[in-house]
């Protein structure tokens, strides 16, 4: 351990030197100060849900490293090999219903007009052509009170999924920020990220993806 | 920055090649890993159809299948180099004595292992019964060292050329080979995204989830009987859900409210390392999976995600944007000793743990501003491009013997999945249907 840490804090310090940062020794106290036990995190700040209860037994002790194998044998008796049996059939069952709500979901959204948001590549600041669309989606929210909208965000499909979804939420969350700025209700608004999962235009090319960088509002029509 | 040496591989491998086996390799290898390492040379003599090709096992070429099965998992073991014995003047097929006199011929050729064997089907239309013999000669004994023999549906003719293949790479390394493990992955359906779990070759793809919502980013429990990901099931947060393959059961584990994604298993199973947003922006947390206590480990105003756990269970990898661009840092299990893994580059993102432990895996962004695989060893010495090209390269995941990678390109247009070896040679795709097929991951071996 401590060789390892020799190792990486010579390139570290000069790493750190030339981004000017601090040096290794100080990052490692400073990190070491990061910690922070949250065991009641589970339930603080989560008003839905948390951490299950109910979790199977996932330790693993490890393998025998034959991996189920015999080995050769010059006189080989017979294995016989069971079919497939390690995945279960999925159930389709909620699929179909899913795609209904999606469609009812963009009928309203479309019913209400309501405005995309563009950012640019990398980027979850709202641009000045965002803030006029916002503040013509924050009209017609303030005159629906009783709706509740979901706020989505949208990469396009450059870089990680992960780190997508991680923008994605970036994004909605700037939108939704700027919508209760205008005074919009926050409770009639949730966000979600969808990265770089549902994009609505599939090329490889800019057009495109300045299309899939989009804050978008959707009327929700489920529970 | 002159110590840190940078290889880009892009048209020459040989050049990024030449210069780790330059610099030596590090005590985490093991022999077949090892850049001298000497393949071992390997003729498949033919796996004949019993009863000939009027019976129910030639009709269907069932040998020859079987034979073609076994040679692409011995060209893809990396501890064996198929030699095509027809080319070097030796005769297969029709074998006399056993061993045959030309096994003799290819010995002296160099030709260190040759294997052969016949396959057979019952003459029964509705559920035909197949075995599988099959044996190996070894050179330097001058004998036949063993043999196999299976027996099993239709359904299990492939297992049997990976199990055959699987004990070939055991005997001549000690270790369990990886032709019998799987791949699991997102693809997509309509507007959804679903779990499905292939072989490690492509073939025999199943679905696991069909809710008609986002499944995204599998990983695998270390004893290949579960997977956790990222569902949208629950439309309010997106949660981490757990499913056993052999049921279909699933659990939902963590449903803090926000975003919860990347869940990684620690390779003892006690421990679920995982993002979540729901403090703010998005942090890393363990969870004890035997407790239930969970751990913030992470501390930042910037984004922290995609945890990936060393061999040893002791340390994490990870993605975080705290200094600007994503970037690769390193850190205890417990959130203490955080350090930046990367300095290449402004876009460092989603890394993979060797299972051998001497290299990690992750997406950078090329001086050209394409998304490709890079690897660099866990202290920063190494470096190397890995893939190069056109299209978005995402989520590289490790074999369980450390020897090959997959992950999703959109090179030929859409998302499909693709395999290297961690030498950057044989780069293979092993997904053609579907429109979008994303986010492999590689089981533990079984």
């Amino acid at each position: 351990m401590k060789r390892l840490q020799s190792i990486v804090c010579v390139p570290l310090i000069f790493g750190s030197l030339l981004l000017g940062l601090s040096g290794c020794s100080s990052k490692a106290v400073q990190s070491g100060g990061d910690v922070q036990s949250s065991q009641q995190g589970a339930g603080k700040g989560s008003n839905e849900g948390g951490v299950s209860q109910n979790i199977p037994d996932t330790s693993f002790s490890g393998q025998n490293g034959s991996g189920g194998l015999r080995g050769l044998d010059k006189n080989p008796s017979e294995e016989r090999l069971g079919g497939n049996t390690l995945t279960a059939k999925a159930d389709s069952g909620s699929a179909s219903r899913q795609m209904e709500e999606i469609r009812a979901e963009q009928i309203a959204s479309a019913a209400a007009g309501l405005r995309d948001v563009f950012f640019a590549y990398d980027s979850f600041a709202i641009s000045e052509e965002g803030r006029q669309s916002l503040a013509r989606n924050a009209e017609w929210i303030k005159s629906n009170p009783g709706t509740q909208l979901k706020v989505e965000g949208h990469c396009d499909e450059r870089g990680t999924s992960a780190y997508n979804l991680v923008l994605g939420e970036k994004r909605a969350k700037s939108v939704r920020n700027y919508l209760v700025e205008l005074g919009v209700a926050p409770k009639q608004l949730s966000v979600v990220s969808y990265g770089k999962e549902r994009p609505v235009c599939a090329e490889h090319v800019e057009s495109c993806y300045s299309q899939n960088r989009r804050g978008h509002l959707v009327v929700k029509t489920g529970k | 920055m002159t110590f840190r040496i940078v290889v880009f591989i892009s048209l020459c491998l040989s050049v990024g090649l030449a210069w780790i086996i330059e610099s030596g390799a590090t005590d985490v290898f093991l022999e077949a890993t090892r850049p001298d390492f000497q393949k071992i040379p390997l003729g498949v003599a033919g796996i004949e159809n019993s009863g000939g090709a009027d019976s129910p096992a030639g009709r269907i070429r069932l040998g020859n299948r079987i034979e073609e099965v076994l040679k692409a998992d011995v060209r893809r073991s990396q501890v064996f180099s198929l030699i095509d014995l027809p080319s070097i003047g030796i005769k297969v097929g029709s074998l006399g004595a056993v061993p045959d006199p030309e096994f003799k011929k290819a010995a002296e050729q160099g030709v260190s292992v040759i294997v052969w064997g016949k396959a057979g089907m019952t003459n029964d239309a509705k559920d035909p019964d197949v075995n599988m013999d099959g044996y190996v000669y070894d050179a330097g004994n001058d004998e036949m060292v063993g043999g196999k023999r299976y027996a099993g549906a239709t359904s299990v003719v492939r297992l049997m050329a990976h199990r055959f293949a699987d004990e070939l790479v055991f005997r001549y390394t000690g270790e369990p080979g990886i032709a019998r493990t799987k791949i699991a992955y997102v693809s997509e359906q309509g507007a959804a995204r679903e779990l499905f779990v292939m072989d490690y070759d492509g073939y025999d793809a199943r679905q696991l989830t069909a809710d008609g919502f986002l499944n995204l980013m599998p990983k695998w429990s270390p004893d290949r009987r579960f997977i956790v990901f990222t569902s949208y099931r629950n439309r309010n947060t997106q949660n981490i859900d757990m499913i056993e393959l052999a049921t279909g059961k699933r659990w939902t584990l963590v449903s803090l409210s926000g975003l919860n994604i990347t869940p990684a298993l620690s390779p003892d199973g006690n421990f679920l390392a995982f993002a979540s947003s729901h403090e703010g922006n998005s942090e890393l947390y363990s969870l004890d999976t035997r407790t239930k206590a969970m751990q913030r480990l992470t501390v930042h105003a910037g984004g922290d995600l995609s945890p990936s756990w060393s061999p040893s269970g002791r340390e994490l990898v990870f993605t975080s944007d705290r200094s600007g661009g994503p970037q690769i840092f390193l850190m205890s299990m417990d959130g203490t000793n955080v350090r930046r893994l990367t300095f290449e580059g402004d876009y460092n993102a989603a890394p993979a743990w060797s299972p051998r432990g001497n290299w990690i895996a992750y997406v950078c962004r090329s001086p050209k501003k394409e998304y490709k695989i890079c690897l660099i060893t866990p202290d920063g010495q190494k470096r190397v491009q890995l893939t190069s090209g056109p299209g978005v390269d995402d989520s590289p995941s490790w074999s369980p013997d450390g020897r090959h990678l997959v992950f999703s390109s959109t090179a030929g247009g859409k998302s499909q999945i693709y395999m290297i070896n961690a030498d950057g040679k044989d780069l293979e795709r092993i997904t053609f249907t579907g429109t979008h097929n994303s986010a492999p991951t590689w089981s533990p071996a079984s």
